[in-house]
């Protein structure tokens, strides 16, 4: 019986024909994506960064507290701030982050007290140059209208809230926190 | 001058360009053929951009191997260098000329037909070991080695499959090999010389260098084989020269195997209907093996040819040849 398996090369045959059944009886399964298909990621995606806008100001929300750049694994964040004469709180002057050095791990939004940086859900913003992924503050803002534009209202990403932190250690704002 | 001899002449021209065409789209767009076909076997979906569902591919594929740089290293051998693909093209290509593709359609009815066909197709190894060696490079050298060595070991077990043809139909010319299946009480070669058949199936896609037979080209260990050197178009005659090697390959095997055009009833109106019917058959056979088998290994390629295949076509011819003379 081996002997004419071996010679009748049965094994060969039966290669043959799970590739002539694969050829007859199934679809491709590739994604036809910019055309046909489209690709709707998972919320909570890590895309581009943008920076939350404040509704009431019109200004971001961010209040130059450094922690995002300190905790930024690839240091691609960089911070500029001012202290307001008359109420003594910090006035952001300059917010840039460098995406091409950004890891996307998400730690910026985790530990923004205010939830006003982001890693939103968009992911087509590729570019020809490098100018075209370094944001700078204005890039920023204009990037979370782009992405707000396209969302349905309240937005709230998961990554706002750390996992595994007791809701008391987390800062006011993002306790209360439930969406923009 | 004679006029009828004039006559000949221009018909001669007239029907190789036509020959030449036909043949020069049918491995345009083989090649297009195997990438859908091996994309639906693995579910892809294969060329899909140029032209409505990619046929435009090879056309596409074509200007744009025209337009590459030709990068030749400046170490090379330059004329054996420039010569080499021409060589494998050439001799691939011009076995097409002796297959009868109908009764009034075949460009030489030469009376040694076969011989020439085996002949060219050794000779096309010509071609790799000249690009191997002109190549200056250890891996095309290799690759050219290996590809020498495979062609002479495979072109054996082939030539005595063929042989066994040959005596059964007592002649050496493609047109009478055809005549004679028709005669003979089967009808087709195939079913009294099915071991001749697997033989050279077997034996013939390891002559046009396929998978899993594709040792010379061999990516991962030899960078693409003895066509490492060439770039462009020069690299594109290479593959052009395999496909070529296919179409014949697959119309000998017709001929001889399958009763050529003579299928097993006439079409009326389309006189190659059979003999493409069954070239694409085989055609389609080669690129499903190609989806299916991994490469086999130097050693095992080696011992497959020489001591299953040559003996056993050997053993073939034989017995052919004691049924032959006893009947």
């Amino acid at each position: 019986m081996k002997l004419l398996e071996k010679i009748l090369l049965i094994e060969i045959w039966k290669g043959l024909l799970l590739t002539l059944k694969k050829l007859l009886l199934d679809k491709p399964v590739t994604i036809q994506y910019p055309e046909k298909d489209k690709v709707i990621p998972a919320p909570g995606f890590r895309g581009r960064h943008a920076l939350v806008r404040d509704p009431q100001s019109g200004d971001t929300l961010c209040i130059a507290c450094m922690r995002c750049a300190r905790v930024c694994p690839s240091q691609c964040i960089y911070i500029e701030y001012e202290i307001d004469a008359e109420t003594k709180k910090r006035k952001v002057k300059r917010y840039d982050i460098e995406a091409l050095r950004c890891v996307y791990c998400g730690y910026c939004e985790e530990v923004c007290p205010v939830n006003a940086v982001v890693l939103t859900e968009y992911f087509e913003y590729a570019g020809y140059s490098r100018d075209e992924v370094y944001f700078d503050k204005d890039r920023l803002l204009k990037n979370w209208d782009e992405f707000i534009a396209t969302q349905k209202r309240p937005y709230l990403n998961p990554f706002w809230k750390p996992r595994g932190l007791p809701e008391k250690y987390l800062p006011v704002r993002k306790r209360n926190f439930t969406g923009v | 001058m004679d006029l009828s001899w004039l006559t000949a002449v221009l018909l001669l021209i007239i029907f190789s360009l036509v020959l030449l065409i036909l043949a020069l789209l049918h491995v345009a767009y083989l090649t297009y053929a195997e990438r859908k076909i091996i994309a639906r076997m693995q579910q892809r979906l294969g060329p899909n951009r140029v032209g409505p569902r990619g046929l435009l591919q090879p056309i596409a594929d074509v200007l744009k191997l025209i337009q590459k740089e030709d990068i030749v290293h400046p170490h090379v051998d330059r004329p054996l260098f420039a010569i080499a693909p021409l060589v494998s093209l050439v001799c691939a290509a011009t076995g097409l000329s002796l297959i009868p593709l109908w009764d009034r359609f075949v460009l030489s009815n030469f009376n040694v037909g076969l011989l020439f066909i085996l002949a060219l197709s050794s000779l096309s190894a010509y071609g790799v070991i000249l690009s191997g060696w002109a190549s200056n490079s250890r891996y095309a050298f290799l690759g050219a080695l290996r590809a020498s060595a495979q062609v002479i070991s495979y072109e054996i077990a082939m030539s005595l499959a063929l042989l066994s043809i040959v005596l059964m139909a007592g002649s050496f010319n493609l047109q009478e090999i055809v005549k004679a299946q028709v005669a003979s009480p089967f009808k087709i070669n195939l079913i009294p010389q099915i071991v001749a058949f697997f033989v050279f199936m077997i034996s013939a896609i390891a002559e046009t260098n396929r998978v899993p037979f594709d040792l010379p080209e061999a990516e991962t260990e030899l960078v693409a084989g003895y066509f490492t050197e060439y770039s462009g178009i020069r690299f594109a005659l290479f593959y052009l020269a395999e496909y070529y090697g296919m179409v014949v390959m697959s119309a000998l095997a017709v001929t001889c195997f399958l009763g050529g055009y003579a299928g097993p009833f006439e079409v009326p109106g389309l006189p190659f209907f059979w003999f493409l019917l069954k070239l694409y058959v085989l055609l389609f056979f080669y690129i499903w093996v190609r989806a299916t088998l991994p490469r086999y290994r130097y050693d095992q390629l080696m011992s497959l040819g020489w001591k299953i295949l040559i003996p056993l076509a050997l053993v073939n011819l034989f017995v052919t040849a004691f049924i032959k003379l006893m009947f």
